[in-house]
Order: structure tokens, then C-alpha cells, then sequence
């Protein structure tokens, strides 16, 4: 009975997964809403030009000839029109140019999308580069692997707990299938806990404005899942790690970006306490990184430091990456996904104050170039060389740091908030290494944990009020405005942010993890890790014909 | 252990329960739905004791004890220190009076996140013990050899018992 069991296992499963999937299916049918009934339009008087320019369009023969220049493809010969032979008529040109506008914004968030999916590959090129050769294999499955939990994860829950109440985004015309957040009332103001709708993609949320933003934040949810990879990499079981990965694409990280991002509390802070416009975090410095980075010190904690790692006396060993060229052509894989990131968290390019998506690219870029400008100088000035990884790792932090501020700050600004970033990481690698005696390989607790609260805290100093995204932010009229510019209020709804990112996500993380511990347990065993986690854990090398070198640090401890 | 076919068959389950979970939330409110979540519920629970059953087989790994006590107070500290933000935002209706608040909140969770959690993880750190101690005689054995050949890192791992 066991043996059957076992070898139809895979079936079992897909016949479960089967079952829920019909289920939902009939839900939908049931559910299907009725079409509205057609109207005539009314005849206005602009009609008579729009026919008589109908008229003068290129005609096909025209355009058989060819258009070098590019000025007869597109007139309004090509707009859709609802009865042809009246030809078209204003409603119908007021129609073409409100799709337009959507689908201008659908490529725009759609495209910034793809480039973030794309960072992964920059983080698992960085993140392999700096572990040895004997895990590289094990380091490269987690980043690919990490994809899949996420987003399966995010599929059947995540997104209906993050943005099952974000309805109400004129970008991306309305959302409205997503208008159930569960609300609690508190001192007498109501509060946003979780959204409700979207589970599955299913029923009402069959959606194509809702299809866009599931993609585009699924992908910035697996930022944040991949970098809890980087720090517990070489030492963590591959199953614990797919599982803490599934249930935080479910469940952690969703909570807080529905807060911040989904019409939760933190957004709500405000219009019911009158703190700025509310918390403000435009791209994610809070939601993605310190998330991430916070996970990542979380799960650190409890998997220990690696062998060989500690000296008897607390003195940390270095343990060299195999391949830097991984890691700097990651860093600039993911400084390319970046302008996915921030440009992008406008969710569209056209109306409502998106053309400052320039400003964003350029604030994001600046960020980055002092970045590195801050780490290479600390690391030539103090310890005598222009570090290699330490470089790649000033890059990202600039980048993390200005991913909330990237919507409100001036060019200027950006560049000071990518400078402090830049030796902020250099720092906090010894801290974290030294002081706190947490071992974290690639030093993603300081590039996303560290300069991600740096980024949120940078919001309510330097956003200067410039910015108009539709003339309002979290539904309070006017632009973000930080203490520098004359709002301390922000300030506040900054700081309330960082409390909760440090008292609630990381606690939730920690207990989530500490019962892992205990379910599943974190750590490989001795002998694997020393081995290498190549072969135990995944089967093969990621180098086969290398050489492997002496331990010389465990010789030495 | 390392990976084996009974972690895989357990994760299957996990991800079965979590989604038939899952499809009983999205329909909630049917008994259909009811039935689904109570389903899912029992999947997953039957996957944690698969993973319970399997947790002894992995083997010892190089990380010894430490109290967990002191690693639960260090999470309760952080969680009140966001507790005295949010007090902070009630009691106080000044923006200069919450912003000191607030600051005070982060500041309290920090000492939970970076004193006491990292003093009651790292009491006990194997690192911090003799090589003739238990754990890290478990794999002295192999960390004091000068190179690993390739049929000793596709050999089952045996080892560790050896040197217990």
C-alpha cells in the first residue's frame, strides 16, 4: 500500500490540484455577469470634422505604396468606429483615446515588469559569485527555484491579501473587481488589515487591468523572497528554504505591502490621523527590501553562522566568493532591472503626472553611480583597495535606498541619498559581520535590510513636493513633502512604517522561521556543509571538472 | 540526510494542502468552500508530521543549543516596540510629539533585533567551542584533511556517525 501510495503520488496531487481548479471554474460560470445593453449615441457637433478628415485619410492604395517616412501609417482611418457606415464619431474618438491612454499604460507597467523578472537572474549571478564553487549549484537552484514558490504562492493567496482592496487606480482603469479589503475600526477611524478578492485570479478578478498588476508586483514580491537566499546561502536545507518561500510569497510579505500599497493602515495614516500622505514608499525600499533584508536577518539568526566562518576568540574569517565576474555582471543585470523597478511603480506613462517617470530613471540611475562612488572610496580610503564586491554591493544599495524616494526627490537629492547608502553598506557589512557575529555571505542584510529602512527614512526628509501623480497621494491632495521641504507629518508616517517593519514583519518572520526550526529544521548537517551542498542536496556539481581546494579556515579554527 | 524522495513527496503535500487551503478561503462563504479549507487543513498537518518523521535523519549539524526563552523574548521586544509606536500615534497629537515616539519604538525593537536576539543565538555558538567537544569533533574528521577527492562527496553521508 505504501509502495502504491508512493509511486502515485504525482497523481494524487494533480488530481487534488484538478478538483480545486473545477470548483473554482463552476464558481466562475455561475457568476458570469449579464452585457449592459447598447445605447444610441448622441450626434455631436464635432462629427461632421471627424468624417470629413475620415474622408482625406491615406487609403489603402496609398499606403500600398509604402510609407518611408512614417507619415501616412496611423490616421484616424484607424480608429475603431462603432457603426461603419456613419463613419466615426466623437464618442468614438473619445473612446480611442481613452484605450490609448490604458494601453500606453498597460505596455509601460507590463514591459517594467519583464525587466524585473529579469532581475533574478542578476541576484542569482551575484549571490552564486559570492559562495564557494562547491555551492554553487545549490546557490543558483535557490534563485531559480524561488521564482516558482513565489509566485505559486502569490497566485492562490499573496495577491488577494496584498491587493484584493486596491481598487481605484485610474492608471490602469480602475481595478475595480479588487474593492474587498477587511477593515477593523480603531479610535474610532477604520483601518485596513488584508485584502479579500483575487484569490486564484479567479471569478470577477478575470481581469486584464488586474492580469497587469499581478504581474508587475508578483515579480517585485519575488525580489524581496530572493534575497533571503543570499544571506543563509550555503548552510540552508533546500526544503526548509522552499517552504519559508511559499509561505512568505503567501503571507508575509503580501500583509505588509497591503499596508503600504494595497489601502491598508500605513497608507491610511494620512486621511485618519492627518500624518503627510501617509506612509509613502514608491517603489519598495520598505515593501521589497527591508521585507526581504529583515527575513534575511530573521532566518540567519536561527541557521547560524557557517563553519569556518567564527575563530574562537569571535574573529570572522573571510571566505572568498568563487567568481567576481558573476557578481559585478549581476549587479549591473540588476542596476538594467532597476529602471523596471522605479520608473515603473508610476503603473503607467501616460496622464495623472506619470511623465515624471524621467525624473524617476534618472534619480534611480544617479543613485546608483554614488552608490559605488560611496563604497569604493570607504573601502580605498580605510582599507586600501577599491574592493570588488563591496563595489557591486554600493551599487545595489544606492539603488535599494533610492527605490522610495525614487517618485519624489530631485536629482540632487537622489545623488546624496545614493552617497550615504554607499558607505551605509560598508558599515553595516562589519556591524552585521563583526558585532552582531551573523554570518550573511553576500552581505544582503546591509544592501536590502540596512539602506532599505534608509530609503523609507529618506522619504520623509528629502520628497520635495514637486511630484503630482494625479494630484493626489494615498487619497490626500497634494505631493509628498518630507521634513527638508516643510512637512514633519511625513516624517512621522515614515517612522510609524520602519517601527512596523521592525516590531511586526520581522518578528512574523522570526516566529514563522523559529517554527520551521522545529517542523523541519533550517541547517544541513555538518557533513554536507563541509562537503558542499552540491551533490547532498541537488544531485551534482555546479562545476564538475573543478578542483576543490583545501579548508584552510577550518584548519585554522 | 540532504535531499531524499521522502522530502519531496512531503513538499507536494504541503503545496497540495496549501492550495485546496487556499481554494477554501477564496469560497469561504459556500460549503463547498468550508469543506475545501477543512481539507487543506488536514493536508497540511499530515505534511508537518511527514516532516517531523524525517527531521532526525538529517544528521548533526554544527549548531549546538541555546535558549529559547531569551530567542522568544528578543522577538517580543521588537513586537513591543512597534506596540509603543502605536500607543505613541493615540496618545500623542503632536507630529513633533510622534516622531520622538516613534523613534523610541524603533529604538526599543532595535535592542530586541540586534542585542538580545544575537547574545541568546550566539551564547552557545559552536564556534565558540574546543574541536574535541562534541560537536565539532563530529566533523573534524573531514575538516582537518587537506582536500576532499570526488568519490568521497558522492558517497552517502556516514561519516558523522563514524566520528559520534
Amino acid at each position: 500500500m505504501k509502495t502504491w501510495l508512493r509511486s502515485h503520488f504525482l497523481a494524487l496531487c494533480i488530481l487534488a490540484l484538478g478538483l480545486t481548479a473545477g470548483g473554482m471554474a463552476y464558481a466562475e460560470t455561475a457568476a458570469a455577469p449579464a452585457q449592459p445593453a447598447a445605447a444610441p449615441a448622441p450626434v455631436p457637433p464635432a462629427t461632421a470634422e471627424l468624417r470629413e478628415a475620415a474622408a482625406k485619410a491615406p487609403t489603402p492604395a496609398d499606403l500600398a505604396k509604402g510609407d518611408p517616412g512614417g507619415t501616412i501609417t496611423g490616421s484616424i482611418a484607424d480608429v475603431t468606429v462603432t457603426d461603419a457606415k456613419a463613419g466615426p464619431t466623437l464618442a468614438d474618438a473619445g473612446n480611442q483615446i481613452g484605450q490609448n491612454k490604458i494601453a500606453i499604460n498597460f505596455v509601460w507597467t507590463l514591459i517594467c515588469g519583464f525587466l524585473v523578472m529579469f532581475m533574478q537572474a542578476g541576484f542569482a549571478m551575484v549571490e552564486s559569485g559570492l559562495t564557494r564553487v562547491k555551492n554553487a549549484n545549490h546557490t543558483y537552484m535557490m534563485n531559480f527555484f524561488v521564482y516558482g514558490c513565489g509566485l505559486l504562492a502569490y497566485w492562490v493567496l499573496g495577491f488577494a491579501i496584498q491587493m484584493g482592496g486596491a481598487a481605484g487606480n485610474a492608471n490602469l482603469g480602475g481595478l475595480y473587481p479588487l474593492a474587498s479589503e477587511h477593515t477593523i475600526s480603531l479610535f474610532g477611524k477604520t483601518w485596513g488589515i488584508f485584502g479579500e478578492s483575487g484569490y486564484f485570479l479567479a471569478g470577477h478578478a478575470y481581469d486584464v487591468g488586474v492580469m497587469v498588476i499581478f504581474l508587475f508586483q508578483m515579480v517585485f514580491m519575488d525580489t524581496a523572497l530572493t534575497i533571503v537566499t543570499g544571506a543563509c546561502a550555503e548552510r540552508w536545507k533546500f526544503i526548509t528554504f522552499s517552504v519559508t518561500s511559499v509561505i512568505m510569497g503567501a503571507l508575509t510579505y503580501p500583509l505588509f505591502a497591503n499596508w503600504a500599497w494595497g489601502g491598508g493602515w500605513l497608507a491610511q495614516m494620512g486621511t485618519n490621523l492627518g500624518l503627510g500622505k501617509g506612509y509613502a514608499d514608491f517603489a519598495g525600499s520598505g515593501v521589497v527590501h527591508s521585507v526581504g533584508g529583515l527575513t534575511a536577518l530573521a532566518v540567519c539568526l536561527i541557521v547560524g553562522p557557517r563553519i569556518g566562518k567564527y575563530n574562537r576568540d569571535g574573529s570572522a574569517n573571510p571566505i572568498i566568493g568563487h567568481d567576481i565576474s558573476a557578481v559585478l555582471i549581476g549587479c549591473f543585470i540588476l542596476a538594467f532591472g532597476w529602471f523596471g523597478f522605479n520608473p515603473g511603480s508610476t503603473l503607467g506613462a501616460s496622464s495623472n503626472g506619470n511623465l515624471r517617470i524621467a525624473t524617476v530613471a534618472v534619480a534611480t540611475m544617479l543613485a546608483g553611480c554614488t552608490g559605488t562612488f560611496g563604497s569604493i572610496l570607504y573601502m580605498w580610503i580605510t582599507k586600501g583597495k577599491p574592493d570588488a564586491s563591496m563595489s557591486g554591493n554600493g551599487l545595489l544599495a544606492g539603488l535599494v535606498a533610492i527605490t522610495a524616494p525614487s517618485g519624489f526627490v530631485s536629482a540632487p537629492n537622489a545623488a546624496i541619498i545614493g552617497l550615504v547608502a554607499g558607505v551605509l553598506v560598508c558599515v553595516s557589512v562589519y556591524f552585521v559581520e563583526n558585532v552582531l557575529k551573523v554570518d550573511d555571505p553576500v552581505g544582503a542584510i546591509s544592501v536590502h535590510c540596512a539602506n532599505g529602512l534608509w530609503g523609507v527614512l529618506a522619504v520623509g526628509l528629502f520628497a520635495d513636493g514637486t511630484s503630482n501623480y494625479g494630484g493626489s497621494w494615498n487619497g490626500v491632495s497634494g505631493s509628498v513633502t518630507g521634513l527638508f521641504y516643510g512637512d514633519a507629518g511625513q516624517l512621522a508616517a515614515q517612522l510609524v512604517g520602519i517601527s512596523t517593519l521592525l516590531g511586526v514583519v520581522f518578528t512574523l518572520s522570526f516566529a514563522i522561521n523559529m517554527v520551521l526550526e522545529y517542523v523541519i529544521g533550517h541547517r544541513v548537517s555538518a557533513e554536507t556543509e563541509l562537503n558542499g551542498l552540491d551533490i547532498p542536496e541537488m544531485g551534482q556539481l555546479g562545476y564538475p571538472e573543478f578542483v576543490f581546494r583545501p579548508e584552510t579556515a577550518l584548519k585554522a579554527a | 540526510m540532504a535531499a531524499s524522495k521522502s522530502q519531496g513527496s512531503y513538499f507536494g503535500l504541503f503545496l497540495v494542502g496549501g492550495t485546496v487551503l487556499c481554494g477554501g478561503l477564496a469560497y469561504i462563504a459556500s460549503g463547498t468552500g468550508k469543506l475545501l479549507l477543512v481539507v487543506g487543513a488536514a493536508i497540511l498537518l499530515a505534511a508537518a508530521i511527514g516532516f517531523l518523521k524525517i527531521k532526525p535523519l538529517e544528521g548533526e549539524t554544527a549548531v549546538l543549543p541555546s535558549p529559547e526563552s531569551m530567542k522568544w523574548l528578543g522577538a517580543g521586544v521588537a513586537l513591543l516596540g512597534w506596540l509603543v509606536t502605536l500607543g505613541g500615534l493615540h496618545l500623542v497629537s503632536s507630529n513633533g510629539g510622534r516622531i520622538v515616539v516613534a523613534l523610541l519604538g524603533i529604538g526599543v525593537s532595535f535592542f530586541g533585533i540586534l542585542y538580545v536576539l544575537p547574545a541568546a543565538f550566539n551564547k552557545t555558538a559552536f564556534w565558540k567551542k574546543a574541536a574535541a567537544t562534541s560537536a565539532r569533533a563530529g566533523f573534524s574528521s573531514v575538516a582537518s584533511r587537506a582536500t576532499l577527492d570526488h568519490s568521497e562527496l558522492t558517497a552517502a553521508p556516514t561519516a558523522m556517525g563514524g566520528a559520534k
